[in-house]
């Protein structure tokens, strides 16, 4: 069994690295979970069975996320880009974070099967909720002026 | 000698991604073509053969690892260098989709670096 801390760091460490090679940007842990009541909201998520099953979330704004679609695409900072773009971006980080934690668990949990990505928009979401599931959050800055929040949620095959 | 590339991805943007970093790579293609699912690569791989595909495996309609061993049943496929392209990275589904006639393989995330190593023996 790995320890929240352990997760806690497989998330952050996930993330970096996609965010460093595929999207040229820098995340650093934040302390301080972002206020995201009544704003657009993103909410990149996959859901993943096996040895270990749960979901991974990435929640950000629209703004945020448009900035993220606009470097994984190499667009001008000024540059259009379509809402369906935006969230096939989204999409594409959650597969990508999820992969790399996966990959970093596959010593402990060799059988981990991971679903297609989804991306839901609106304000107040909740994201999934898990019976049994332990829960962790590992909220992020974003090249120092934007933030986004990881979760985690996980629990033992049951039987 | 020039040669043609198919991307095979479900997500415009990662079709997009890759073609980038293909560039970056310093490789160069005399045409490149896309498919958004491994049942549309079929269908245009019978339509003309191309020198090497980059092919997602969690796809939608058909996976990309369904593709790899439908394509070895072409006539025209035979020659055609298959890379998969995928966050999964399971020695075990490695081991399996190369048995099934995949060239090579390539975990996201990746690096201009990745592609120049994994493609450029295909390129001469």
């Amino acid at each position: 069994m790995i320890e929240q801390k352990t997760y806690h760091e497989t998330v952050l460490e996930a993330a970096k690295e996609v965010f460093e090679t595929m999207i040229f940007m820098e995340i650093e842990p934040s302390q301080e979970t972002p206020f995201f009541q009544d704003a657009d909201l993103l909410m990149g998520s996959i859901t993943f069975k096996g040895d270990l099953e749960g979901c991974m979330v990435i929640s950000m704004t629209w703004p945020c996320a448009r900035i993220i679609a606009r470097n994984m695409l190499a667009l001008e900072p000024e540059a259009d880009i379509t809402d369906e773009e935006t969230c096939d971006a989204i999409g594409e980080v959650s597969n990508m974070v999820m992969g790399s934690i996966k990959s970093r668990l596959q010593d402990t949990y060799s059988s981990i099967e991971v679903s297609i990505p989804s991306v839901i928009t609106g304000k107040n979401l909740t994201g999934p909720n898990i019976e049994g599931a332990e829960r962790i959050c590992v909220p992020v800055s974003i090249d120092e002026d934007q933030s986004a929040v990881f979760s985690l949620l996980y629990r033992m095959r049951k039987g | 000698m020039a040669k043609t590339l198919m991307i095979v991805d479900d997500s415009a943007t990662m079709r997009k991604i890759i073609m980038r970093t293909v560039r970056m790579s310093g490789l160069e293609f005399d045409s490149t073509e896309e498919a958004g699912n491994g049942a549309e690569a079929l269908e245009k791989l019978k339509a003309g053969p191309v020198d090497i595909v980059l092919c997602d495996i969690n796809m939608p309609e058909m996976s990309g690892t369904e593709m790899v061993k439908q394509a070895r049943q072409l006539p025209n496929c035979k020659e055609t260098k298959i890379i998969m392209v995928s966050t999964e990275s399971s020695q075990d589904l490695i081991n399996s989709v190369m048995a099934d006639g995949a060239n090579g393989y390539i975990t996201k995330p990746f690096t201009p670096e990745k592609f120049q190593e994994k493609l450029s023996p295909f390129m001469s």
